[in-house]
């Protein structure tokens, strides 16, 4: 019994990390930029969730589309005034850019909302849920089902519609791309504001279980950059299960050996899988 | 031509700086800021060969620095030695490492190779956070005082200052050097096309393994000065992802793969962080970053180059106007 | 037009007039102080900075209502002919080089006449020697790690417990309630995994040893985790009577909550201060971990107390109720604005001295020490803690018995009525 709880808390936790993931892998993989500020932008939606709620009131769909818009709009504006021009530099200039840009939101957060913790007044996402004696906290339970419907979503969206379509085609070349009609500079600006509004809206979701202060990002920066390259650049439904196995990973090795060594097994099999499979689960060789 | 002695004469000019900045600035903190500078110099030279020259970005190099680290305090404290005896140490365990990280992640490209880099120091400074004999999260001291000048623990910066500047010009003569043998030669190929390379006969493996070994035991050392000179090393400040990146920041801004990028960076970014918190700092207002963050945006954004690649651009019309007055 | 300049120019005036004299009357006093103001421990060091601000307004202006505090009730330091303290504030940012910079630009830049510092205990080992060598007192603030004193430094006073005395603590409350008849049969350590957490749950564990207290598990983890259920699994499969945390703020949140959902409650929970005593902590988790124990030395106490006195004045400054890490920094700082005092000088050896002959009484202290008075090393060998307890929306100061304000609830009751 105890095994399948600890199964379905990793499944759920996992389920988060797939949702904020898939906005990083959407750029990483169809710009092959590295963002290093997509962990503040699901911090920055944690803290749109806290205004709106004590500000607006409303639950948890309003908080979370809530944040979803603002990263968008972030997202969008980021790209428009930063990101085009760096996009066609060199490498280490992205990284600069992207760097210095974290620390840029990091710490005008801290300027705006103080180094203190904060957490979301409960919501009605509290309490705990029984199903065959497996306890389910609601607000793990929604935040991972819609985060599962959101990855999933923008998966279909990546390849179901010409919106993606045209999103791929810029990705797979520019030049031709713009000769077929497509602006790029439109597309990759959406793809930012997808990629920054997914973050948000996961931000959004672990806010209703997780307190957090600004400096919050870093850590989910690194699960999302362990998840992304594990599922394989650009794959949405690639970072949907390497999401789901990081989770799981971490908390079966939390639970059977200990919780310091789960983020040594993490990255151990990480190191493992890309040197076995260096294009990831779900990427193009 | 008159370009190459423009940059001679602030090569000679930078090194006759460096040379007596401890004179001119005798207070001991200014000394200190100047030992932070070199360090970060060197540290971002060392990154430099394998990830400026070779093109292959590591964003794990914190691995290397923190193995220099560890092994002269580990040296200290297990058989009392003194820490400088632990550098040869921490360079054998630096390269074997780099050949044990290379040979799997060289088949790995981009950022592949950059995530392995991660991952694998992450993996280390997890690990030492966790083994006794190291510290654990603890971590390691050195000798609080000195017992004989062999301890290098000098109550002045100044012998640190002029210790950590030889190391910087033997790391820079270093790539000065490889820079115009087959060696650099390879490496810029592969930087330009590692495809391409390889179809020229270029053994691209062994040149990028050679490098991140060379690359590797340089960072060693850098981090056997650092611990020298702070005397005390923990994961974090050993391992740490921001002591990698700051090798990325530091030679990115100046310019990767050029002889003096790094050291450019450096001189704008010590600088940089050292006088936005002191101003501040105090306040706790977080603007120290928000200053800093933002002028790393702004040369990214208008110099992605770095700011090395100024100068060839500036010089030119410095000495043209130099000329017309 | 011409009016409102007059006033104006005689507003200036005033002001001068008012300013003029105290700040040139005597000279100054100069205390350095190095905390984390930004970086992952920066809400930590933004309190403790904000609670030296306020006792640097108790020790500089004249404050009778404070009791027997010393320094309180003089404006500045009348055996300096009243001089004040001005405290330059750094942010070393966490990390220990940066530290170790900052303490030598404190101390041959500013001229500070003594050091306070710096939280994590990395950024302390470094600090502390460069103090050393320069022969200027460091007044340790609140830093974990056992061997800051321990390494034969003359200038480094540390006036809060350490480890061995938390864990002391904890296995003398044990052993009272035993002796009250309460079922404690095993203990459980779940402690974060940097020099704070590792160096306290050592400690417990080798004291636990000592008393032959069975530690049913221990649980080192990382305190930016994002989850804990599998260790509250680990924890309800092990069942002990007492769970220990040495937890940071978001975490010890994090396992109140995860402890709820997962409908697993010991008979009591005691926590290590740190993120029990943030004042985030109590909101987030009040209506569902009711009775959960604390370790403080500082209590608010009663309405019209110094010690509330002190908490109104820190209350004003920053919203929030003062927390005991920040309290201790506090305390720290009295100390050695009156060894300074006491020494009569500014000079680092008389200080020195005067900090080495401390005897400070119980109430004397805003802290629950026994005193303050320090052994060779430099650490307070009379420094003592309370346990408090969560009743309510406050804590209240439970054992010892001889300073309990509120009787204790065993077991903790967890989710409130």
């Amino acid at each position: 019994m105890v095994g399948v709880q600890v199964i379905v808390g990793g499944l759920l936790l996992g389920a988060i990390y797939a949702l904020f993931s898939s906005g990083l892998t959407l750029i990483w993989g169809m710009m092959n930029f590295i963002n290093f500020a997509h962990g503040e932008f699901v911090m920055l939606g944690m803290y749109v969730a806290l205004l709106v709620v004590t500000w607006l009131g409303g639950g948890p769909a309003v908080f979370a589309v809530a944040a979803a818009a603002a990263l968008f709009a972030l997202g969008v504006g980021l790209y428009s005034s930063l990101i085009r021009h760096v996009i066609r530099g060199p490498l280490l200039a992205q990284i600069l850019s992207t760097f210095g840009l974290a620390l840029l939101l990091r710490y005008t957060a801290f300027l705006v909302f103080s180094a203190n913790f904060v957490s979301l007044p409960p919501t009605a996402l509290a309490g705990t849920i029984k199903v065959a004696g497996i306890f389910l906290p609601v607000a793990q339970l929604v935040a991972g089902a819609a985060a599962l419907i959101l990855t999933i979503a923008l998966h279909i969206l990546l390849t179901r519609t010409t919106v993606g379509s045209k999103l791929l085609a810029v990705a797979e070349d520019r030049a031709a791309a713009m000769l077929m009609g497509i602006r790029p500079d439109h597309m990759q600006a959406l793809a930012w504001g997808l990629s920054a509004g997914a973050a948000g809206i996961a931000g959004a979701l672990m806010a209703t279980a997780y307190p957090w202060s600004p400096s919050v990002g870093e850590t989910f920066s690194l699960i999302a950059f362990v998840v992304v390259a594990l599922g394989g650049f650009g794959s949405v439904l690639g970072s949907l299960y390497a999401g789901l196995i990081v989770g799981l990973i971490q908390a079966v090795s939390a639970f059977w050996l200990g919780a310091i060594y789960k983020d040594i097994v993490v990255y151990g099999l990480f190191v493992v899988l890309l040197w076995l499979r260096p294009q990831g689960l779900m990427g193009r060789t | 031509m008159r370009q190459t002695f423009g940059l001679r004469a602030i090569a000679l000019l930078l090194a006759a700086g460096l040379l007596l900045y401890p004179v001119v600035f005798t207070d001991p903190f200014y000394r200190d800021v100047g030992v932070t500078f070199l360090l970060a110099a060197i540290s971002a030279s060392a990154w430099n060969i394998v990830g400026g020259y070779a093109g292959q970005v590591s964003v794990g190099h914190s691995m290397f620095f923190g193995l220099g680290a560890y092994a002269p305090l580990l040296v200290y404290n297990l058989w009392g030695w003194p820490p400088i005896a632990g550098v040869p140490f921490g360079i054998a365990l630096a390269i074997s490492l780099a050949l044990v990280i290379g040979m799997p992640t060289f088949r790995l490209t981009g950022h592949y190779f950059s995530m392995a880099t991660l991952a694998v120091a992450e993996l280390i400074r997890i690990f030492a956070g966790t083994w006794g004999l190291v510290g654990a999260a603890i971590g390691l001291q050195g000798p609080a005082t000195g017992r004989a000048w062999w301890d290098l623990t000098f109550r002045s910066e100044l012998p640190y200052y002029y210790i950590f500047l030889g190391v910087l010009a033997l790391l820079l003569a270093t790539t000065a050097i490889i820079e115009n043998r087959r060696f650099g030669f390879y490496l810029r190929a592969i930087k330009a096309s590692e495809r391409a390379a390889r179809n020229l006969g270029v053994p691209a493996r062994r040149i990028k393994m050679m490098a991140l070994a060379l690359s590797a035991a340089f960072t060693s050392v850098a981090g056997s000065l650092y611990v020298v000179k702070t005397g005390f090393i923990d994961p974090d400040s050993g391992f740490g992802i921001l002591v990698s990146v700051q090798m990325v920041i530091v030679a990115a801004l100046g310019g990767a793969g050029t002889l003096l990028g790094p050291l450019v960076g450096a001189l704008i970014l010590v600088p940089l962080q050292t006088a936005t918190n002191t101003w501040f700092g105090g306040s706790g207002s977080g603007l120290t970053y928000i200053l800093y963050g933002g002028i790393i945006v702004l040369i990214a954004r208008f110099e992605p180059g770095g700011l090395s690649e100024l100068w060839p651009r500036l010089l030119p019309r410095l000495w043209k106007r130099a000329h017309a007055a | 037009m011409k009016r409102s300049s007059l006033l104006f120019a005689a507003l200036c005036l005033t002001a001068v007039a008012i300013s003029a004299p105290t700040a040139r009357a005597a000279g100054t006093v100069k205390i350095g102080v190095l905390m984390p103001l930004t970086g992952n421990a920066a809400a930590a060091g933004q309190a403790a900075k904000a609670a030296i601000e306020v006792a640097t307004d108790i020790v500089n202006n004249a404050h009778p209502e404070l009791g027997n505090l010393p320094l309180a009730a003089t404006a500045g330091l009348p055996n300096l002919g009243g001089a004040k303290i001005d405290v330059v504030f750094v942010d070393h940012q966490g990390n220990p080089s940066t530290a170790q910079q900052l303490a030598t630009q404190l101390i041959t830049q500013d001229k500070v006449n003594a050091l306070l510092g710096a939280y994590q205990s990395s950024c302390t080992f470094t600090a502390t020697p460069v103090a050393e060598r320069y022969g200027i007192p460091f007044m340790v603030g609140d830093s974990a790690a056992l061997n800051i004193t321990t390494r034969g430094f003359k200038y480094v006073f540390r006036a809060t417990p350490i480890a061995t005395d938390y864990a002391r603590t904890y296995m003398r409350f044990f052993a009272d309630m035993k002796k009250q008849g309460k079922k404690i049969d095993s203990i459980a350590i779940v402690n974060e995994n940097t020099d704070y957490g590792t160096s306290v749950g050592d400690a417990i564990e080798a004291e636990a040893k000592k008393d032959n207290m069975p530690v049913a598990i221990r649980i080192p983890y990382s305190a930016s985790s994002t989850d804990v259920s599998a260790q509250v699994l680990q924890l309800k499969e092990k069942n002990p009577d007492v769970v220990i945390f040495i937890s940071y703020t978001a975490d010890s949140i994090l396992y109140m909550k995860t402890m709820k959902s997962l409908d697993y409650k010991p008979q009591m929970i005691l926590g290590d201060d740190s993120g029990f005593s943030d004042p985030s902590f109590i909101p987030a988790i009040n209506d569902i971990a009711q009775g959960v124990m604390n370790r403080s030395a500082w209590a608010i106490g009663k309405p019209g107390s110094t010690t509330d006195e002190i908490n109104q004045m820190y209350k004003a400054k920053t919203g929030r109720d003062l927390d005991d890490t920040s309290a201790r920094n506090m305390q720290a700082f009295f100390a050695l604005a009156d060894a300074i005092n006491r020494a009569g000088s500014t000079d680092p050896e008389k200080i020195r001295t005067a900090l080495a002959a401390t005897d400070l009484k119980p109430d004397q202290l805003m802290m629950g020490y026994q005193g303050i008075k320090y052994d060779s090393t430099g650490q307070n060998i009379l420094a003592a803690t309370y346990l408090i307890q969560l009743q309510g929306k406050q804590y209240q100061l439970v054992w010892p018995e001889t300073a309990a304000t509120a009787a204790l609830q065993w077991p903790m009751r967890g989710a409130a009525q």
